[in-house]
């Protein structure tokens, strides 16, 4: 069974069709490139997945371990074991960024059936991860996202994913305002929790996020619909050749 | 000013002031009771008291036995007691040198009564009110030169339903004194109508904080006057939360040049409560500067109004004035009226002011949903996020986690009360 399964979705957004059949299966353990131009709906793919008020389904379904999401609140999603990397992490004045991830965290090992951290046992392991992704202590006791840099709001995003230990994560352009230290930095959290019982999607416009996070499979998203797939060579045809020729093929 | 006639309160106020030997500054005042401020006048307008017209009410006697209490916030403060409107010194602490508490004299009743009598609180019904029905009026008084090293505490306890309660205070600080005082008003089911007066001498500091926590069923209508000398500095956050209807009114005078106004507040509002905290700003000479930050967060069916008048008279150049007010609704049934209103006569001055009402941000909101905080979860984050920096601005370190305590005890009441609606 996949981790997650996409079965001929559409979505409409302002009466306009965004989403056109897409199918997608990602199993445990892969990692799975999105592409395509702007305009194409791989955002759109990811607030629909993340459960963004407005993105409902017109038809078709998105399965979680075997588990219908589409009735699922997106706090619920979350902490059945989906996270979103925010292509705009969203600044949280007054909310200090550590108090921030142990709700966060807490509320995932509540539904896990885990204990919860104490204050003190939390802290330590946050710093112990926020220090693998060059986060530092005082960046966790500023307001969430409150003058990051772009580097900064990303390297935060990761550290997230890597406290909540989702078995799916969607990264929606984690590249994008990235220099290259900050796009190595990122990638290497990102692939540090690569393993066989989670799965994870990166969405980008760029195949260089790609050198770095190295997909199992790669997919062509175009007007709403997958128009290719295939290995990691598909993105350096798009590298390559572009998008254009390979939207006219299909 | 209008007025609407309840002749039934009014008479019960001179009955109580005659009831007085000695009573020259109650017949003054009791003769200068016109009952409520009726809804046509402007700053009545948004805050109506009809609800409080058809109360059958009359001014109360105080029980000097009553023996009620409020545990000190800090170990060491000073503590003062006003229980049913009157000064219990067998419920207060024992005052440092440097501070004196005297009931004024008949004379200096009379000097207090034209000193309010000049203010733009002549009208307000407390002052007349409470100048009849005082039990006596309290003078306050920090000498030059004293600085306080430990908080003032005042409680106002006491007060009956279909009774008036009317502590009245006289704060005064001398030169180069300085003072950090709180008051808590708790009274039960009544009507609260306190007055202060409070001066501040040259060089003289004072950090203020008000939490009008009264009963769901008390009316409070505090009305206050500061003036401030050359260099003195007042700091004032006040927190509404209790009460059906609570009004704070304060009016500021600066009237001495390089003198520093910080008027800060917050309410927290639900079921059918009315918060009001209005203020005026004069700025009357040179060289001043005044702040202001509001927010008030509404769920219920509450009511929230901020009126904040600032007025620059023509000689106030180089003032500076800022004002901000923000309001979170956080049921579909709560409203905020915000007023700002600035009257400038002066040119060379910097003055801005900006009022916001709206609900929390989506944005935010599906942020933290999207990391598997429920959405009450969720909500209740971002209103206490929205007060964290006023409360850390305005409040000295001490009184951080009691001030957090007392807004957030607020917060759950009308967050769960959101919810049942």
């Amino acid at each position: 069974m996949s981790l997650l399964e996409i079965q001929k979705a559409h979505l409409k957004l302002d009466n306009k069709e965004i989403l056109k059949g897409i199918s997608l299966a990602v199993n445990a353990g892969e990692v799975h490139a999105i592409m395509g131009p702007n305009g194409s709906g791989k955002s759109t793919m990811s607030y629909m997945l993340a459960g963004r008020d407005g993105y409902e389904l017109e038809s078709g379904d998105v399965l979680l371990d075997g588990k219908s999401l589409l009735d699922m609140s997106p706090d619920e999603r979350a902490r059945s074991g989906l996270f979103l990397a925010f292509q705009y992490p969203v600044e949280l004045p007054g909310v200090g960024g550590m108090s921030f991830l142990r709700e966060a965290v807490n509320s995932r090992r509540k539904y896990l059936g885990e204990k919860e951290y104490d204050h003190l046992a939390f802290v330590k392991e946050a710093r112990k991860e926020a220090s693998k992704m060059f986060v530092k202590d005082e960046m966790l006791k500023r307001s969430v996202n409150v003058g990051f840099s772009g580097g900064e709001k990303k390297r935060f995003e990761i550290l997230q994913m890597a406290m909540l230990k989702p078995t799916v994560s969607i990264l929606d352009e984690t590249d994008s305002g990235l220099d290259i230290d900050a796009l190595k930095i990122v990638s290497e959290g990102v692939n540090a929790q690569r393993s066989d019982s989670n799965a994870i999607i990166v969405i980008t416009h760029y195949q260089r996020l790609l050198d770095y996070i190295v997909p199992d499979f790669v997919h062509i998203l175009s007007d709403g619909v997958i128009i290719k797939s295939g290995g990691p060579e598909l993105a350096l045809e798009v590298e390559k050749n572009g998008y254009v020729g390979m939207i006219n093929a299909a | 000013m209008l007025h609407k006639k309840n002749d039934e309160y009014i008479n019960s106020v001179q009955n109580y002031a005659n009831s007085f030997q000695k009573n020259n500054f109650r017949k003054v005042a009791c003769n200068d009771f016109k009952g409520w401020p009726d809804p046509l006048e402007e700053t009545w307008r948004l805050s109506r008291l009809g609800a409080l017209t058809r109360k059958k009410i009359e001014p109360i006697t105080p029980d000097l036995k009553k023996h009620i209490s409020l545990e000190p916030i800090l170990k060491d403060s000073i503590c003062i007691s006003f229980v049913d409107g009157a000064y219990r010194e067998d419920l207060s602490s024992k005052l440092p040198d440097g501070i004196s508490l005297t009931h004024l004299n008949e004379e200096e009743c009379l000097s207090f009564l034209s000193k309010i009598k000049s203010t733009n609180l002549s009208n307000h019904p407390s002052t007349n009110s409470s100048l009849s029905c005082t039990p006596s009026i309290i003078k306050i008084s920090i000498h030059n030169n004293f600085n306080l090293d430990k908080l003032l505490e005042i409680v106002y306890l006491g007060g009956i339903e279909n009774k008036s309660v009317h502590p009245v205070l006289f704060l005064e600080l001398n030169k180069s004194s300085s003072l950090s005082i709180i008051e808590r008003f708790n009274h039960l089911g009544s009507l609260i109508m306190p007055l202060q007066l409070i001066e501040i001498g040259e060089l003289a500091s004072l950090k203020s904080i008000k939490i009008f926590n009264d009963s769901i069923k008390s009316y409070n209508l505090s009305a206050h006057s500061v003036t401030l000398s050359n260099k003195s500095t007042y700091s004032s956050f006040s927190l509404i939360k209790g009460g059906e209807f609570t009004r704070s009114e304060t009016h500021a005078s600066l009237k001495g040049e390089n003198a520093e106004l910080n008027l800060n507040g917050v309410y927290i509002s639900g079921s059918k409560q009315h918060h009001d905290l209005t203020t005026a700003i004069y700025h009357d000479v040179a060289n001043c500067t005044s702040r202001q930050i509001v927010r008030g967060v509404l769920g219920g069916e509450s009511t929230g109004v901020f009126q904040g008048k600032v007025r620059v008279a023509p000689d106030a150049q180089k003032t500076d004035g800022q004002q901000m007010s923000k309001a979170i609704l956080i049921s579909d049934k709560a409203s905020a009226n915000a007023k700002p209103e600035l009257e400038i006569y002066a040119d060379d001055v910097v003055c801005a002011h900006g009022a916001t009402v709206g609900e929390l941000d989506d944005e935010q909101l599906f942020y933290l949903n999207s990391r598997g905080i429920s959405m009450d979860k969720a909500r209740e984050i971002l209103i206490k996020a929205f007060l964290e920096d006023i409360v850390i601005q305005s409040v000295d370190q001490p009184l951080h986690d009691f001030i957090f305590n007392e807004a957030n005890t607020g917060l759950s009441l009308i967050i769960e009360r959101n919810e049942k609606v």
